[in-house]
Formats: C-alpha cells, sequence, structure tokens
C-alpha cells in the first residue's frame, strides 16, 4: 500500500509552505516518523516526518511553493523493502550526485574473509542544512583516514554558523578523508568519500588485490574526479591559497576548471603565514619579555556574528532608552517561595521568569515593539518568541523560548535552562534559533552595570539586563537602600517611536517593581 | 655582470628555465661549455638521433615496402656521409635556433666552463679568458654524460658512446650494442636498418626494463623481425679493442659463456649526472649517488641554488628537464607551479615508437591497486594497414572500479604522438569510458587508443 503525504495544516494564518529540503532522496527507504523533509512557511520551518515505513516517491522539488494539503510525495509500503534497513547502499538508487556502482552478484571475494569491496563509492558532500547557511567547519574528525565505518555511524562534528552538528557515515565501508579539520566547506562540497565495502574488516581496513579479471562496468558519474582541479586550475589555486576542497568544481564529474578556480576566494592568511610575518620588521623592544601574536581563522559562527552585528549598526536606526529597576519586591517574592517553587515544579525559580513575564505583557500593550520590517511592511506578531542570548564557548547563540506570553512561570525557567544547556553544549538546532520576535540579553551575570545592546535582526528591539547591586535612593523623601538593576532597551527608530520605546520600559519596570501587576495585567 | 639568475648549461631544461626567467622581468644569463647551444638533446642526442631514425627509415621503406606500394626503383644506395651532413644540418640549424631565442629574449650567453666561487659568484672559464659573474639565484642544469663500464673505458674508436654512434664514418658491419635500454635500442634500429648486423646484450630479462612489460615483449618482437639479435640476462666481463675488430665476453646467469665479435661497441648502459669542474665543493653541496640532492621545490641545500634536469632524481627526459626549468622560475616569480611526475610521458624512438605515461601494470600489481586492462592491435587499424605500419597494440589500464584511467603504454607507428592524448586524459583524470565517449577521427591511429579504452571500460572493441 501507498501512502501519500499531505501539507499538514500548520497555523491558521499559513497558507502555503515552501519545501526547504528533502531529506531523503527519491526512492530511499525511510521508516516511520522519520524526517524526510523540511518545510518552510513565512513564519517558521519545520519538519515532515514519514506516516509509515516504505519507499519515498517525491512528487514536489525542493524549492516548489504549495499550498496546505497538497500532497508532495507517497509513501510505498512493502514487506520487503520494510525489511531492508534505510538508506543501505546496495538497496538504494543512489543519491546525486554519487553513484555507488552496485554488484552484489560479481563481488570478488578476499581470502579469509574480511570487507569486500562492493565495487562502489560514497561521496559525502555538506548536506543543505539552513536557510542562510552557505558554508560549514569540519570541527573534528572522529574517524581518522582509512578507518572502517558503519552506516550511520557518526565520522564527524561539523560547525556552521548557527549550529553544530554531527555527520554520520552515508555508507559502511572504508574512510578517505578528503577536508581536513578547520577548513571551511561550501554547502555541496566534498567531506569525504566511503569506499563501500560489505563485511567487517577481518585484520586491516585495506582494499582487497584482485588484479586482472574481469572488467566491471563503470559508472558513468566519473564522481571519483569531483574536486580534482584542471593542472592550470591547480596551480592557480595553490597561488591563491584556496584548498581544493573549498572549490565546487563545475567541470565534467565536478572536476574543478580553470574559471572554477580564477573564481575561488582567497582563504583568510594561514598561520603559517602569520609565523613568517612576526620576525619581518620588529619593533625596537626596551623591555624583555615575549611578544607573540597568535592568529586563528575565524570560525563560521564568528564570522556571522561580526557580519550581522555591523549590518545591524548600519541598516537599522538603532538608539537605547534606559531605566532601573527596584529589585526589592521580586527578591522578597523569590526568596519567600523558592523553595515551595522548586519542590513543586522541579526548577529554580530564577529573575528571567520575571523578565520574560513583564516582557510579554509589555510588548501586548506595545506592538510595535514586537514587530519586524520585512521591505516595505511591519509585520506585527500577536505572540511572543522571546530569544535570550546565551555564551558558549564558541560564541553568542539565541535560542527561541516560542510562545513565552503562553507559558507559566515554571514552564520558563525550565525552558531556559534547557535551552542555555543546549547552547553550550552546542547541540541547538537551527531552529531552537530562527524565528524569535524580541531578545532578553543579561551582562549582569558576568557584572555589567549598564550597556547598549545591539538588536538581534529582524527583531526591532532588545532588553539588556544587567547586575543587582544595592544603591541609595530617594522613596518618599527619604534616602533608602535598595538592591536596583538597570535595564536598557536598544530599538529600532524606524519602527519604534521614543513614546513606545520608552514607556514600553517604563511598563517592564513597574510590573516587576509590583509583581501583583503581573497577575492583573494592569 | 649582476644577474638575477644564472643558468649553467643549455640543454633543454637550462635554456627553457632562461627563456621562462627572461619572460618573467628577470635579468638573465646562461653558461654554455660548449660552443653550440642546446646540450645533450639536440647536439649529440633527442635531434641528431631521430634525423638518422627518419633517413633510415626512408631508407628502409624504399629497399622493402616501396614495391608493395607499386613502386618500382633501382635497388637503393645509403650514402652515409650525406646521411651524416643532413644530420648535422638538422642540429645546426637548431642550434642557431637557440641562439636567436636567447637574442630575442636578452640573455647573455657566456661559453666556457662555469664554475661557483661562493653561492652568489659564478666564474666563466672560456678560451682564453677569465669572466666573473654575480647574481642573486643559480639554476643547476649541467645535465648528464654516457656511463661506461669499469674495465672498458670509451675509446671512441671501436668501443663508443651514443655521441660517437652519430657520427661514424663507416656503417658498422657488426654492432654490438651492451644496454637494451631506450639509447641502445634508438642506435641500433638506426643501424640495423641501414644494413649492420646488430646484437644487443642486456644484463636484465627485458628490454626497456622500466616500462610497461608488454612493451618491452613487444618491441623485442619486432625488432627480432628486422633481424636484431638479443641476449637477455648476460653478463658483459670483457670488452677489448683488437685493433680491427671489438671482442666482448659475457656469460648468463648460469655462467654459460658467450663471446661476440664485431667492428664497433656501442656502450649504452645508462648516463650519470654531470657536474664535472661546477665547484660544488665551494658551496657545501654534496652529491647523492651522483645526483644533486633538491626539495621538492628543486632547490639545493643552498637557498638560492636551484637544480633541474638529468643532475637531480628522476627520470633522464627532455621535457622533464623543461617542466622543470619552467617551475623553478615560476617560483622565482612566487608562483606555484605544479609537475605531476608520474604523467611525464616516457618516449623510446625505435621504429616503431614506444611510448608511455601513468603506471605500468607491473606497478599496479605491486601497489596492490584493483585494475582492468584494454589493449588494441594495430593488425584490427584500417589506418596502419593502409601504410603498412601494423606492428603494435595500444595497452590502457584503469581502475576497476572508478575507470580511472591509470596508465596508457603504446607501441607503434606515432605513439609519440598519441601519447599526448593518454596525458591529457590523465591530467584531466578521465575515466576509460570517458576517452571511449570521445570522438576520434577515422581512420587514425588514434582509434587505436579509443578501441583500447572500450576494451578496458567493458571489454567491447567495435573493430575486434
Amino acid at each position: 500500500m501507498s501512502q501519500q503525504v499531505k501539507i499538514p495544516t500548520v497555523g491558521e494564518s499559513i497558507t502555503e509552505v515552501t519545501i526547504a529540503n528533502w531529506l531523503k532522496n527519491d526512492g530511499d527507504v525511510v521508516k516511520m516518523d522519520e524526517v524526510i523533509a523540511e518545510l518552510e512557511s513565512d513564519k517558521a520551518t519545520f519538519e515532515l516526518t514519514a506516516p509509515q515505513a516504505g519507499v519515498l516517491k517525491i512528487l514536489k522539488q525542493k524549492g516548489e511553493t504549495v499550498p496546505i494539503g497538497t500532497v508532495i510525495c507517497e509513501v510505498a509500503d512493502s514487506a520487503q523493502v520494510a525489511a531492508a534497513p534505510a538508506s543501505t547502499p546496495t538497496a538504494t538508487p543512489a543519491p546525486t550526485p554519487a553513484k555507488p556502482v552496485s554488484n552484489a552478484n560479481s563481488q570478488p571475494t578476499k581470502p579469509g574473509g574480511g570487507p569486500v569491496a562492493a565495487g562502489g563509492i560514497k561521496e559525502m558532500k555538506v548536506p543543505a542544512v539552513g536557510e542562510s547557511i552557505t558554508e560549514v567547519t569540519i570541527s573534528t574528525w572522529l574517524k581518522k583516514d582509512g578507518d572502517f565505518v558503519t552506516l550511520d555511524e557518526i565520522i564527524a562534528e561539523v560547525e556552521s554558523d548557527k549550529a553544530t552538528f554531527e555527520l554520520p557515515a552515508e555508507a559502511t565501508g572504508i574512510l578517505r578523508i578528503v577536508a581536513k579539520e578547520k577548513t571551511a566547506l561550501p554547502i555541496g562540497g566534498l567531506i569525504c568519500r566511503i569506499e563501500i565495502t560489505e563485511g567487517a574488516p577481518a585484520r586491516s581496513a585495506t582494499s582487497p588485490i584482485v588484479p586482472g579479471g574481469n572488467a566491471v562496468p563503470a559508472s558513468s558519474g566519473a564522481s571519483y574526479a569531483a574536486g580534482y582541479p584542471s593542472p592550470a586550475a591547480a596551480k592557480i589555486l595553490d597561488e591563491k591559497g584556496v584548498a581544493t576542497a573549498q572549490v565546487q568544481g563545475s567541470g565534467v564529474g565536478g572536476r574543478i576548471t580553470k574559471e572554477d578556480a580564477v573564481k575561488a576566494q582567497a582563504a583568510p592568511a594561514k598561520p603559517t603565514e602569520a609565523k613568517t610575518a612576526v620576525p619581518s620588521a620588529p619593533p625596537v623592544i626596551v623591555s624583555g619579555g615575549a611578544r607573540t601574536v597568535r592568529r586563528e581563522k575565524m570560525t563560521s559562527l564568528r564570522k556571522t556574528i561580526a557580519r550581522r552585528l555591523v549590518a545591524v549598526k548600519n541598516e537599522t536606526a538603532m538608539l537605547t532608552t534606559f531605566n532601573e529597576v527596584d529589585m526589592k519586591p521580586v527578591m522578597e517574592l523569590r526568596s519567600r517561595y523558592k523553595d515551595k517553587f522548586k519542590e513543586k515544579y522541579g526548577v529554580g525559580l530564577g529573575f528571567m521568569s520575571f523578565f520574560t513575564k513583564a516582557i510579554c505583557a509589555a510588548l501586548k500593550d506595545f506592538p510595535a515593539v514586537n514587530a519586524s520590517i520585512e521591505g516595505d511592511e511591519i509585520v506585527y506578531h500577536d505572540y511572543c518568541d522571546v530569544s535570550i542570548a546565551v555564551s558558549t564557548p564558541r560564541g553568542l547563540v539565541v535560542p527561541v523560548i516560542r510562545n513565552a506570553d503562553a507559558l507559566s512561570m515554571a514552564q520558563i525557567e525550565s525552558e531556559v535552562i534547557r535551552l542555555a544547556t543546549k547552547g553550550r553544549d552546542g547541540k541547538l538546532s537551527i531552529e531552537e534559533m530562527t524565528g524569535g520576535t524580541f531578545s532578553i540579553t543579561n551582562g549582569g551575570v558576568f557584572g555589567s552595570m549598564l550597556s547598549t545592546p545591539i538588536i538581534n535582526p529582524p527583531q526591532s528591539a532588545i532588553l539588556g539586563m544587567h547586575n543587582i547591586v544595592e544603591r541609595p535612593i530617594a522613596k518618599n523623601g527619604i534616602v533608602i537602600v535598595t538592591p536596583i538593576m538597570y535595564v536598557a532597551l536598544s530599538y529600532d527608530h524606524r519602527v519604534i517611536d521614543g513614546r513606545e520605546s520608552v514607556s514600553f520600559l517604563v511598563r517592564v519596570k513597574e510590573m516587576l517593581e509590583d509583581p501583583g501587576r503581573l497577575i492583573l495585567g494592569i | 655582470m649582476q644577474y638575477n639568475v644564472i643558468v649553467i648549461g643549455s640543454g633543454p631544461g637550462g635554456y627553457v628555465a632562461a627563456i621562462r626567467c627572461a619572460q618573467l622581468g628577470f635579468k638573465t644569463a646562461i653558461i654554455e661549455k660548449y660552443d653550440r647551444l642546446g646540450g645533450t638533446c639536440m647536439n649529440v642526442g633527442c635531434i641528431p638521433s631521430k634525423a638518422l631514425l627518419d633517413s633510415t627509415e626512408h631508407f628502409h621503406a624504399a629497399a622493402h615496402t616501396f614495391k608493395d606500394h607499386g613502386i618500382d626503383i633501382p635497388e637503393p644506395k645509403v650514402n652515409f656521409t650525406q646521411m651524416i651532413k643532413r644530420k648535422d644540418d638538422v642540429v645546426k640549424q637548431n642550434g642557431e635556433g637557440i641562439l636567436f631565442l636567447m637574442k630575442k629574449n636578452k640573455i647573455d650567453v657566456y661559453t666556457g666552463v662555469g664554475s661557483f666561487v661562493d653561492k652568489n659568484t659564478i666564474k666563466v672559464a672560456g678560451k682564453g679568458k677569465e669572466t666573473t659573474l654575480t647574481t642573486e639565484k643559480v639554476i643547476i642544469a649541467t645535465g648528464s654524460k654516457p656511463m661506461s663500464l669499469p674495465f672498458a673505458p670509451i675509446d671512441k674508436k671501436r668501443i663508443i658512446s651514443s655521441t660517437e654512434a652519430l657520427e661514424l664514418k663507416e656503417i658498422p658491419k657488426h654492432l654490438i650494442i651492451v644496454g637494451g635500454g631506450v639509447i641502445g635500442l634508438e642506435l641500433g634500429s638506426v643501424y640495423a636498418r641501414i644494413g649492420s648486423k646488430v646484437t644487443v646484450v642486456e644484463f636484465l630479462d627485458s628490454l626497456i626494463a622500466t616500462m610497461d612489460g608488454t612493451m618491452g615483449k613487444e618491441l623485442q618482437k619486432i625488432l627480432r623481425k628486422e633481424g636484431m639479435e638479443f641476449y637477455l640476462g648476460h653478463k658483459v666481463i670483457a670488452l677489448e679493442n683488437k685493433g680491427k675488430e671489438v671482442v666482448l665476453k659475457a656469460e648468463d646467469k648460469a655462467g654459460k659463456p658467450l663471446e661476440l665479435k664485431g667492428d664497433y661497441c656501442l656502450v649504452s648502459i645508462g648516463r650519470r649526472p654531470y657536474t664535472d669542474g661546477l665547484g660544488l665543493d665551494k658551496i657545501g653541496i654534496e652529491l647523492d649517488r651522483g645526483r644533486i640532492p633538491v626539495d621538492d621545490h628543486l632547490k639545493t641545500k643552498v637557498d638560492n641554488i636551484y637544480a633541474i634536469g638529468d643532475v637531480v632524481r628522476g627520470a633522464m627526459l627532455a621535457h622533464k628537464a623543461e617542466e622543470e626549468g619552467t617551475l623553478v622560475a615560476e617560483q622565482f616569480a612566487g608562483q606555484k607551479p605544479h609537475i605531476h611526475y608520474l604523467l611525464i610521458p616516457g618516449v623510446v624512438y625505435t621504429w616503431p615508437e614506444v611510448a608511455s605515461v601513468g603506471y605500468t601494470e607491473e606497478q599496479l600489481k605491486a601497489d596492490g591497486r584493483i585494475y582492468k586492462v584494454g589493449t588494441f592491435p594495430y593488425k584490427a587499424l584500417g589506418r596502419a594497414r593502409a601504410s603498412m605500419d601494423t606492428d603494435g597494440l595500444v595497452k590502457v589500464l584503469a581502475d576497476k572500479n572508478t575507470d580511472e584511467i591509470l596508465g596508457m603504454h603504446i607501441i607503434g607507428a606515432r605513439a609519440a604522438d598519441m601519447i599526448a592524448a593518454g596525458v591529457t586524459a590523465m591530467e584531466f583524470r578521465a575515466s576509460a569510458e570517458d576517452v571511449a565517449r570521445m570522438s576520434h577521427a577515422h581512420p587514425t591511429y588514434m582509434e587505436a587508443v579509443r578501441e583500447a579504452c572500450l576494451a578496458a571500460t567493458a571489454n567491447r572493441p567495435i573493430h575486434m
């Protein structure tokens, strides 16, 4: 039986979606509930799962925009294919463009068992991992060149500017690494090859020796030469300092042509060049001590952060308004109930939930702060997806608390912990980091007294939290000492007027200084 | 005089390096010991031997195949003096051509023995005068000389090297050749075609031993048909000039003696790198088995001194030296050229020619590669039959899994020209099927390459 897969209803205002990516190829064997495609609406990206196990037949191609309810693929059920493991090379017509030659019948057998060349080479290329991602970096190879790997075994960690993900082997066989660690690869760039074998290695993972013999018809793809430069291209790339792995070959079988090499962009200065650069024209050093510099290639994450932050400064009319919050009421409430809260919900009661709640309430009152500019239009959101800035060893990431306005305090706290932990471990998915409508950043955890945060585009505003310090303030004609936090709101003046931004921040302040308002909504 | 680059030696490596340096804007000088530029290749190697090969091939055709072609002429006779003179003319013209190229590129030519004073100073000892030159960089391209047997030095009268073999005054009645490599066989085939009895004594068990085994076997078969005799697996133990004849004594592996008598003996057991008088000791360069040690950039242990061609590792081939000369010159200009040594073709200019590129079958076997073989004989080729050049075959080796061409070996008419197609295919890592799917004009010898590729692809040649 074949089952049709339709675009599900994903939200009330969404009438059509775009097929962002097929994660499975036409003809692949898929398991029930396995993610087969990524769909993209104007609001979010979501995944499409297989309704049953079977063979996938793709009807609508990547990039097509289709209305809700459209049949985009079929999954044909059959006992035979269901029994086969998913994506086994011998059972699966090869994904393009690599074309393993499967020839189970005419396999040479190595005496004494061991891996048997299945006559194919699986080329693993960088998958399309997200809409705005153009390149990834191989952060770590978990397997060595020449290692025997099995299907779906994790062989490398790959880092994009948004997330780190693991790379599973697409075939069983001997790994031939093409892209070295720390090299950047474009989407579709060749990562490695797997010489497909059948069976596990007995002693070593070398290819069996079968001289002569009957000729096996070759694959017409000639993909073994993908990424191989022509003589002129090799010279040009070397002079530019560009690795062949960084170039997408446009020639036959993915070969790198002279034109490809001419167009290839030079990589940033290599550490080795830096070494030679240091001794040239040394400044006169009066005192002793080492004066070495260290150069490292920017990670894709760091490059994206840099690019986007500068873009925000250039492309928005950003300014910041400040206020101060007397934290005493919140702190008192918190110290009074934190044990009971923890007991009941299993999470600690922090300040984040108070701020998030107050912000969501204020956003409802001042919708412009929760809006974004899209072309000539202002898009107002009737939900609050609050991005929270998390500092990780790799750099800043901003996961999103979805529908924060509808969550309870406990739910917000647990969501914050979940996202922050994933962020620190580099495990955040792209989906978890896209689509926020407003951001919070807390420089206070590092001791910041006051700052002017930068907007997280396409959002229009960001709230900066700071450290809580006991300060003398005048209240009802008396100087008292109370815990104060300065708060800052950076906003895009193109969307938000001064009245709205200031009023928004005052609203947040009022609710935090009198948490009862949060309940009453006043 | 102060130069950016000085090249020592004007063979194909040296003069090409000099021209490329000049093209890239370096003030360049070239030093040559002999009066005529061009080195071994141009004067006593490739060019003169090819001139004689062609002459003798014409004679052979006139004597043997004209009749079949329907051309009746009186029995042709060899005018050996004229044959040598024509060869000399060709050499002279080529030498003048190189001199013209030096002038055109504003390269200063110094005649004399160049030797190092220090790493930036070169002394040129010419006829009666000495010149001292200074330079930033030096390219050593002093080439090689024929080797002689330890017990029988080349006397240039009856025990001769390839140099003398190209300017004999008479056609040898019986030419004994020690060494069944490229040079011995090329010159042997020259003299065999104009009536000499030619006997080849080779220490190894096959001819042109570094090439694919099929080539040596096939060549031996063809040359034997021409009347050449071969003693393989024989070690020469004595060689003596008795005045009017030479006597060679050898023995096979079982110790069975062999004695040959002839009027000339060509010793072609190989060539040694030539660095005599270069003064390498002045700059602290020590030789490694006669060769100048260099790194991947052809740089010696002295930072500003480079060496190319026969004086460094690798095959002693003119075109290999040319590539290296170009590479070094371009490196000086900050460029990063490459040489794929595997893809430098090897050629033997016998008739028919032998040419090859890439791995031999023996190498693939030793490396444990999984490969397949496709061959196609000239006999089955329309073009070859039309011109009565039906000896030979094309052999293509391809990876069994990917079909990538790993080696191409051709013996037959025009092999030396045809091998360029193999180099091109392999530089672009073409598969056998890629070549098989490209249109090859009919009727041509190149069709044999396509058919061999079809055979390698899936054992489906059309004309077999």
